[in-house]
């Protein structure tokens, strides 16, 4: 069966849909054409919108900033500046699980051995094993800092190039949060539209390693934000970055 | 040897291949009126720079994934100015304008010199727009606009959600045809 959206096409377009509505109604015009062509129709009448405003003349040094922030851009994917971790550094370090995956994220370096003379648990044995075969290709990675209550805390989200690896965040320090409230990991499209990536609470240990379902292209902003409900709006975010997009990469 | 500009959809291939200088013709071409909607929506001049900014490095980023049915490269760029402002107006919700403020012009919109510079495009929309009744007209700017859903707005408006969006549907239906009746 396919339920039609049309009572909300008007608003979808018109972007006066609250985020959950309006990633149902992006989903269903996936599958029905009949629902893609009215709202095709109506994107084209908003889309004259913009030329109802009056003209401004903005800061002449806007054009530079834009460029520049472009110039900036190119940068990560030339000069390697998205790190490639592998194991092919693979240096001794006599560390704790933090340490030694801290090590993973500031210095690219991994050491199974060393990992599994301090490691206490199975649990943790398991986790970082997981880890390092997904990162054993290498991997893109961005850090989130995070801001607020979260200060202190932070995340980095790692894209591995291995066919079939998810791509996760390795949290560190994350505070514990409210009863009843939850974490959620948002991958954010240029367009703005929030496609919820993981939902998870903070496990009170140093490090959390959280799997994300969803792929990483098409997106160009990660961010966690603290929730009520693990549905619908999203909350307060407590950590971003922005993340350039997998095409883009060498 | 011709002096043509290169199209928006050639400006966007060179931007799927890094090409900083397509970038530049890109914002040349619709530099001010991404910042005109940024500010109409924010009202200020500081945060509009920055979505402005925000948005260009958004489709500098993925222009290697546009695709043709998100719609003209102009209207897929102004659609992300518009997402980014809307987003940053939902955030500071207390300092959401009023309905009355958002429905209105701008103060000091019709004053500047810039003005005079309107297009046929901007009279032809502008026109359609005011040749709407009121309420329909009111409800298509709050929601555009003003950020606001049509849950709120039936709230702000004090009228079922139906009847926002019925406004919307006939206020919209309304200005498809003004548009096209003007081409």
């Amino acid at each position: 069966m396919n339920d039609h959206v049309l009572d909300d096409l008007e608003a979808y377009a018109l972007g006066a849909l609250g985020q959950a509505d309006a990633q149902h109604i992006a989903a269903h015009l996936v599958t029905c054409g009949s629902c893609r062509t009215e709202a095709a129709a109506l994107a084209e009448v908003v889309g004259t919108l913009p030329d109802a405003v009056a003209l401004r003349e903005p800061r002449a040094t806007l054009r530079e900033r834009v460029l520049g922030a472009a110039r900036a851009d190119l940068q990560p994917t030339t000069a390697g500046d998205s790190r490639r971790w592998s194991l092919g550094s693979i240096r001794p370090a006599r560390v704790a699980f933090a340490g030694l995956i801290a090590a993973v994220i500031v210095l690219g370096a991994v050491d199974v051995d060393a990992y599994r003379r301090v490691s206490s648990t199975t649990a943790e044995r398991n986790e970082y094993s997981a880890i390092v075969e997904s990162l054993r290709q290498g991997a893109r990675v961005w850090y989130m800092t995070g801001k607020g209550d979260f200060a202190g805390s932070g995340g980095t989200l790692f894209d591995p190039r291995a066919d079939g690896k998810q791509p996760f965040v390795l949290f560190h320090d994350l505070p514990a949060i409210p009863q009843g409230k939850v974490l959620t990991i948002w991958l954010v499209s240029p367009d703005s539209t929030w496609a919820r990536a993981a939902t998870f609470r903070p496990n009170g240990r140093d490090l959390q390693w959280v799997q994300i379902t969803a792929e990483i292209a098409g997106f160009d902003r990660c961010a966690v934000t603290l929730d009520d409900s693990p549905w619908g709006r999203h909350g307060t975010i407590v950590m971003e970055s922005r993340i350039a997009s997998p095409t883009s990469a060498p | 040897m011709s002096d043509q500009q290169p199209s928006d959809d050639a400006l966007l291939s060179s931007l799927a291949a890094r090409d900083l200088g397509a970038l530049a013709s890109l914002y040349d071409r619709y530099g001010r009126l991404a910042y005109s909607l940024a500010y109409r929506i924010l009202g200020e001049s500081e945060g509009a720079e920055d979505v402005v900014q925000d948005a260009f490095l958004s489709a500098w980023r993925g222009a290697p994934g546009y695709r043709r049915e998100r719609g003209n490269p102009r209207a897929w760029l102004l659609s992300i100015v518009h997402h980014r402002a809307v987003d940053i107006l939902r955030r500071k919700t207390t300092f959401r304008p009023a309905p009355l403020e958002v429905a209105e012009l701008q103060p000091g919109d019709e004053d500047t010199a810039l003005a005079a510079e309107r297009n046929v495009e901007h009279r032809t929309v502008r026109a359609a727009l005011e040749s709407l009744p009121q309420a329909q007209r009111r409800t298509i700017e709050l929601a555009y606009f003003g950020g606001y859903t049509h849950v709120e707005l039936s709230e702000l408006m004090g009228v079922p959600l139906g009847t926002v969006k019925g406004r919307m549907r006939i206020g919209l239906q309304k200005m498809r045809r003004a548009l096209e009746r003007s081409r």
